[in-house]
């Protein structure tokens, strides 16, 4: 049941992405020129209406969040500037 | 009905349409999974999976033993509905690219500025693609993983990453435009 859950779930994550046009080189390359916003109006919009709807529910007492990825400064910056170069670079 | 169907058809959404999509996504997966959304660390499972199957010895570390455990997890799964959904998504627009000539290399931008041979898309993406998982091996998650699934629960960490991948995106893009930047 949990992984029907995975799979319809990542079929919207795709199906978003794509219509988003995400997978294509140009825009995310673009996205480092500053020539194409697409990339952070959408990952914003992601985020403002997940925290909304996730804050919400957490405040009903509906849900409890998940375990979330631990902060140690090094290395989320070393690493965000590692997957950069990669980033940039192929545009994925 | 008929808007629906044309909104399908279309190639490109907002991205306000396609990001609000990918929140409620995210919502959902807290809700009903109680986990978040990732691609990077389903690699690694996968990765560790074979690892440990061809050279177990190298593979007994911390890394692969406790921190991403192999196996057939819940984000692998996701990971095959990511592929099936983005050829969902390309083939309503009738944009699938499957079987056809240019099916490696269509992009317009890239030929441009790499030139035309597919070769050189496949071996920078396998370059880039190492680079890009390492990275998100040590920030402890990629774009998803981290930055989008992160900053909707407002980790610090998720905005950590967003400023050290904008800064190497950015010098990388000024090295390989240069002057067309």
């Amino acid at each position: 049941m949990n992984y029907v859950i995975a799979l319809v779930l990542g079929a919207a994550f795709g199906f978003s992405l794509n219509k988003a046009g995400l997978t294509k080189y140009h825009r995310i390359a673009n996205q480092f020129r500053f020539k194409d916003m697409m990339v952070m109006k959408y990952i914003m919009t992601a985020l403002v209406v997940a925290m909304i709807g996730l804050y919400a529910l957490h405040g009903l007492g509906l849900v409890t969040f998940p375990t979330v990825p631990a902060t140690y400064l090094v290395g989320n910056v070393f690493g965000g500037l590692i997957f950069g170069i990669g980033m940039s670079l192929v545009g994925y | 009905m008929n808007w629906i169907i044309r909104q399908f058809k279309q190639e490109t959404w907002s991205p306000y349409a396609a990001g609000a999509l990918l929140g409620v996504t995210g919502i959902l997966a807290v809700l009903l999974a109680h986990t978040v959304l990732g691609a990077s660390g389903a690699f690694e499972n996968l990765a560790g999976l074979i690892g440990k199957a061809i050279a177990p010895k190298t593979f007994d570390n911390m890394y692969f033993n406790f921190i991403m455990p192999p196996g057939i997890t819940w984000g692998v799964i996701l990971l095959v509905g990511v592929f099936f959904g983005g050829m969902i998504g390309a083939a309503t627009s009738r944009t699938l690219k499957w079987g056809k000539p240019d099916a490696a290399l269509d992009d317009a931008q890239w030929k441009r500025i790499f030139g035309p041979q597919p070769w050189k898309r496949w071996a920078l993406g396998f370059l880039g693609a190492i680079i890009l998982e390492y990275g998100a091996g040590i920030a402890g998650g990629c774009t998803s993983g981290l930055l989008i699934s992160g900053g909707m629960l407002l980790v610090p960490a998720a905005y950590l990453f967003m400023v050290g991948m904008f800064a190497s995106g950015i010098v990388v893009a000024l090295i390989v435009y240069r002057s067309r930047y």
